[in-house]
């Protein structure tokens, strides 16, 4: 029953989210100090084993230790500070709003004047002035010295001249911001993929495309990426392979699409070290350092079999084609997977994307005999390699294992027969669907990201109706349809659409719900899904009720005449009633 | 091992038995069972029928999916008239489906090859079968001249564009951004209450798929077997959802349960409790089976090992501040609401210009000023060498009329037109004019208010204690840490 974020394990990234709402990127090692800034410092046994998305307070540094110890702040604790315990605490009493009154007003709009009558509170007399704050900067600064953040702002809400005029509403405001000014606190979140793409679409948006989560959650959803379940891709008549839960990909993510199918795949996390009952255990640590200090080196292999080009695995696999010599996949490292090391610390298991990532160029599915790579090294005898010395000799079989390796990889790609494509590429799109949709199944899935719209509608236009219809009439009249006007076999996809989504955030509050002001605007994120078809050879003709808006005076002789050439599946939806099944 | 699912898997032909997604259009998905044998009387077998021509089975079974069939020349009108007793209401309605083919058939080119004869003998097989018999040789099917579809692998998203509304259906935008939110991965298990037309259970099932029960070889011996729990409190869905779950050999990835999870909770029916890393809440009052959902309650639901995420799907923003009340109350964290906007977008290119005059889907009117001003001048011309002409007439020569002061002849309008039309056979319409997208007519601009909410693992006292000594800090608080490096956050 063991989930990859049971708890914070040791060697592993994650989030501290602080007040600010800032996001650090922290991988966690035994035995260190774990630094965040004007927070404090502590050390990162404090919070290895410890639960994930608990808001965790650093503690004044206590006499005689060098650094602050830890607290989990309780969540009612939290909610009482941000004054949403709706029953009032009289020692929490800063003017949360209290449960609405019988005329749906919470009490603490009223304001009882001097004669007793109720007036309504409200901004009007609110004073925009700095010196309402009784404590000056000097005398904060001493106080955040000697006092905790608690004392620091019960001092700073006495000492606010205006407190008592405030609505509850901007009294409320009020604390909170001082909350998050003065209070060392943060949340551990774990490393997935939505808190990955927070921290990154702040900081580098680009670096991924601008790919919110609602976008990678479509794509994943559209790319119809799963576990496959079974351990031998079927083949067909011819002999050739088919699915095999195989999804083919084109990825200028820097590994973020890859990371959303395999995490869909099963792949994407490690096996965990053993938890007997999910308790956190001590983890092999010496051994860990050891192993990551010897990278890659054939000494810490296991003995019996060499991994590091392993003989990728056939079925649930991600084939990722790449332009440059090596995939940039760098995101993957904070999965614990790193291209140059397969290795995990020899207690663990091997990364399954290190068997299930295959990596190969465009060169390399192209052009294959131009590739070094791929050209088959020199065979030595038994008795040449004899004479070798055994570093030569090594070298020798690590050159055959690289080039079977890569000849596995590229033949099974050019065989095609893939269960969906995945493309979030910077290249024109056209070019890449034109080597890679032949290579999907018959039903496969294709699915493109784009940060903007432009290149999807070019697509679209290039799989558009009209034109599959002229493609379909070249043919039909034995010509080669032109390259220019027909880079891609239009009749090789069915059902081509773009999408887009965006979620729009709201704040929740008692009396005070309403969408965010503001959030991030940026690219909006488009989605091309299409399904991979199998056209028929020689033309077929269409039938159906071509206008849909006239259905009801078209007699059954008009509605075959006018049947166009037109491909049926682009058929405006009509004559529902038509479409009856019997069974 | 069990019969693998066809939504996670798909063997390189369709196959008879197997379920099949028959697209028709974008937005009109039939899913069928094919079938080898059926009692419906078809000389042909199994037969679907669609608004592009019906199609035995026959001809779908061995295809590759994804193929483009062309349709086949059913006789659905003899078979009207059968009179079956157990299905006569179904006849009657057979009747005029029939009657719309027939109509359709006799308008094709090719002669009608389905004369009485075949008749005769397809009444007789219908005798057989009322005796319990079955149509030993199905009669092979003929291409009819027109109509194809494509017949396509099922798939969640597939399953949910075809299905019929029997409840609000959580479409894919909506339960691809929960399930990515809910962190739903294979091995996960998952709570799905309100069950409804069953899209989000084909979704979830993908998600949290990592392996057949009982076949432990393809599980990790350290991974638990992913898991949709799914509750349903309306008998007749449960039933239906029931024999859909068999049909698509979900059973042991989905487990259905007849429950009120508001007022009983999510025990199973073995009494026992499921141990869920995920909860998606499709209820009317989501906040009422909040208690259900605790960590400290009997029979809690909820991981102990793990931290809980929770999506709420409410239409109104009055369930969703209950909801929200609630899980504040209840101690969650991370309580977020959102809304998903989708929207899909249509692309298409539009011509505008003079030259489109008279064609389909055009715009008509002049594509820029020279042409406007060009198009005005010629109007000026024709005018004024009709006045001319109709001077010339009534003073002189007849023969001069077909002669213009300009010396050329004006086209009239439906010459003008023909030749737009003669010249669009010609042109290549399919890359002319401007490339423009816009968001399709028809928009759902909501659909439900999304909450998110996070109960992170208890942690107490005793914990903290043995975690304390598994990870001792006191060299370090004393200041000479082990490694005695300063790991500094590396933000980036």
């Amino acid at each position: 029953m063991s989930r990859p974020h049971a708890f914070i394990r040791p060697d592993t990234w994650l989030f501290l989210r602080l007040p600010n709402e800032t996001f650090r990127l922290i991988e966690i090692k035994l035995n260190t100090i774990i630094d965040v800034g004007k927070l404090g410092s502590f050390p990162s046994n404090l919070l290895v084993g410890r639960p994930y998305y608990h808001t965790y307070e650093i503690l004044e540094k206590q006499d005689g230790e060098q650094y602050s110890r830890l607290r989990i702040v309780p969540q009612a604790e939290l909610n009482a500070e941000a004054g949403l315990d709706e029953p009032v605490a009289p020692e929490e009493s800063r003017g949360e709003p209290s449960p609405p009154g019988g005329n749906g007003v919470p009490d603490s709009f009223d304001l009882l004047a001097e004669d007793g009558t109720v007036l309504m509170k409200n901004n009007r007399l609110t004073i925009d002035d700095a010196s309402r704050q009784q404590l000056s900067q000097t005398e904060i600064e001493e106080l955040k010295k000697s006092a905790g953040g608690k004392e620091i702002i019960e001092k700073i809400l006495a000492n606010h001249a205006g407190l008592a005029e405030k609505t509850a509403f901007s009294k409320a405001k009020y604390t909170l911001r001082k909350h998050k000014k003065y209070l060392k606190r943060f949340s551990a979140l774990p490393m997935d993929l939505g808190n990955l793409i927070d921290h990154i679409i702040d900081k580098e948006a680009p670096r991924i495309m601008e790919m919110r989560e609602e976008s990678l959650g479509l794509v994943g959803a559209w790319s119809h990426a799963h576990f496959s379940g079974i351990d031998q891709v079927d083949t067909n008549e011819e002999g050739r392979k088919v699915g095999g839960g195989r999804w083919l990909t084109v990825d200028d993510t820097g590994g973020l699409v890859v990371a959303g199918l395999a995490e869909r795949m099963n792949i994407l996390f490690p096996p965990t070290a053993r938890d007997i009952n999910d308790s956190p255990e001590p983890a092999p640590h010496e051994s860990n350092e050891q192993g990551l200090q010897t990278n890659g080196d054939a000494k810490v292999a296991k003995p019996n079999s060499h991994r590091d080009f392993a003989i990728p695995s056939s079925t649930n696999s991600i084939t990722l084609l790449h332009p440059a010599v090596q995939p940039n996949v760098s995101l993957l490292k904070y999965f614990g997977y790193d291209t140059s090391n397969p290795y995990l610390p020899p207690e663990e298991m091997e990364h399954p994307l290190h068997t299930h990532l295959k990596p190969l160029t465009w060169l390399q599915l192209l052009h294959p005999s131009e590739d070094p790579t791929y050209t088959e090294p020199e065979q030595a005898s038994e008795e040449t390699m004899a004479g070798w010395k055994s570093s030569k000799r090594g070298t020798y079989f690590k050159k055959r294992r690289r080039w079977e390796r890569c000849k596995t990889i590229v033949d099974e790609t050019r065989e095609g027969g893939f269960d969906g494509l995945v493309i979030a590429s910077h290249m024109e799109p056209v070019t890449i669907l034109k080597h890679t949709v032949p290579l999907v199944r018959g039903g496969g899935h294709v699915v493109m990201y784009s940060p903007t719209i432009e290149p999807l509608v070019k697509v679209m236009d290039f799989y558009s109706k009209e034109r599959r219809t002229a493609y379909i009439q070249h043919l039909a009249r034995d010509e080669i349809p032109d390259e220019d006007d027909f880079p891609v076999d239009p009749r090789l996809l069915l059902a081509t659409s773009v999408q887009t989504s965006r979620i729009r955030d709201w704040q929740v509050l008692p009396g005070r719900t309403h969408p965010l002001m503001t959030s991030r605007g940026g690219a909006e994120g488009f989605i091309f899904t299409a399904r991979r078809v199998i056209p028929i050879e020689g033309g077929v003709e269409a039938r159906g009720n071509f206008n849909a808006k006239k259905r009801k005076l078209v007699t059954s002789e008009e509605a075959t005449t006018a049947a166009s050439p037109a491909p049926v599946n682009a058929l405006i939806d009509s004559v529902k009633e038509a479409t009856e099944v019997k069974e | 091992m069990a019969r693998p699912s066809p939504f996670f898997h798909t063997a390189p032909t369709a196959t008879a038995d197997s379920l099949a997604i028959l697209h028709l259009t974008r937005d009109n998905l039939l899913p069928i069972k094919l079938q080898t044998t059926a009692d419906d009387g078809y000389a042909e077998g199994a037969v679907t029928n669609t608004r592009f021509g019906s199609f035995p089975h026959s001809t779908l079974i061995g295809l590759e999916w994804g193929s483009q069939v062309r349709a086949s020349k059913v006789d659905t009108g003899t078979r009207g008239r059968k009179g079956k007793n157990a299905k006569k209401q179904e006849a009657a309605e057979d009747n005029g489906v029939a009657e719309q083919s027939n109509r359709k058939r006799k308008s094709d080119e090719q002669p009608e090859d389905t004369p009485a004869s075949p008749t005769k003998k397809f009444k007789s097989s219908n005798g057989e079968k009322a005796n319990g018999g079955k149509i030993d040789t199905a009669r092979p099917p003929i291409e009819a001249g027109s109509g194809f579809i494509h017949i396509l692998p099922p798939t969640p998203e597939a399953w949910t564009a075809s299905l019929d509304h029997r409840t609000q259906v959580v479409y894919t935008p909506d339960y691809s951004y929960i399930l990515q939110r809910l962190r739903a991965r294979p091995g996960s298990a998952v709570i799905e209450a309100g069950a409804g037309s069953g899209s989000f259970t084909h979704a979830a099932a993908r998600a949290v798929f990592n392996g057949y029960p009982g076949d432990s070889s393809k599980l990790s011996k350290r991974q638990s077997q992913g898991k949709v729990y799914s509750y349903e409190f309306h008998e007749p869905r449960v039933q239906t959802l029931r024999d859909e779950i068999r049909d698509h050999a979900l059973e042991g990835i989905v487990e259905l349960t007849h429950r009120d999870v508001c007022n009983e909770g999510f025990i199973l029916q073995d009494n026992t409790p499921p141990s869920v890393d995920a909860i998606f809440l499709d209820l009317p009052a989501p906040w009422q089976a909040l208690k259900h959902l605790s960590r400290s309650t009997p029979n809690s639901p909820l991981n102990p090992h793990s931290a809980v995420h929770l999506c709420t799907f409410s239409p109104c923003i009055e369930q969703v501040m209950a909801t929200v009340s609630a899980l504040r109350k209840a101690g969650w964290t991370e309580i977020n609401m959102i809304e998903v906007q989708h929207k899909r977008i249509d692309v298409r290119r539009e011509r505008v210009g003079l030259k489109e005059e008279g064609l389909r889907g055009v715009n008509a009117s002049a594509a820029s000023v020279d042409e406007a001003i060009g198009r005005l001048r010629e109007v000026e011309t024709k005018l004024s060498d009709f006045n001319a002409s109709r001077a010339v007439t009534n003073s002189a020569n007849r023969e001069e009329i077909t002669t213009n002061t300009s010396g050329q002849k004006h086209p009239s309008k439906q010459e003008r037109l023909d030749r737009i039309k003669r010249e669009a056979e010609e042109r290549k319409l399919y890359k002319e004019g401007n490339l423009v997208h816009r968001t399709v007519p028809e928009v759902k601009t909501h659909t439900s208010y999304l909450v998110f909410a996070v109960l992170p693992r208890d942690w107490n006292e005793d914990d903290e204690k043995r975690c304390g000594e598994q990870y001792p800090v006191d060299d370090i608080m004393r200041g000479t840490p082990k490694d005695g490096k300063t790991e500094s956050s590396a933000s980036k």
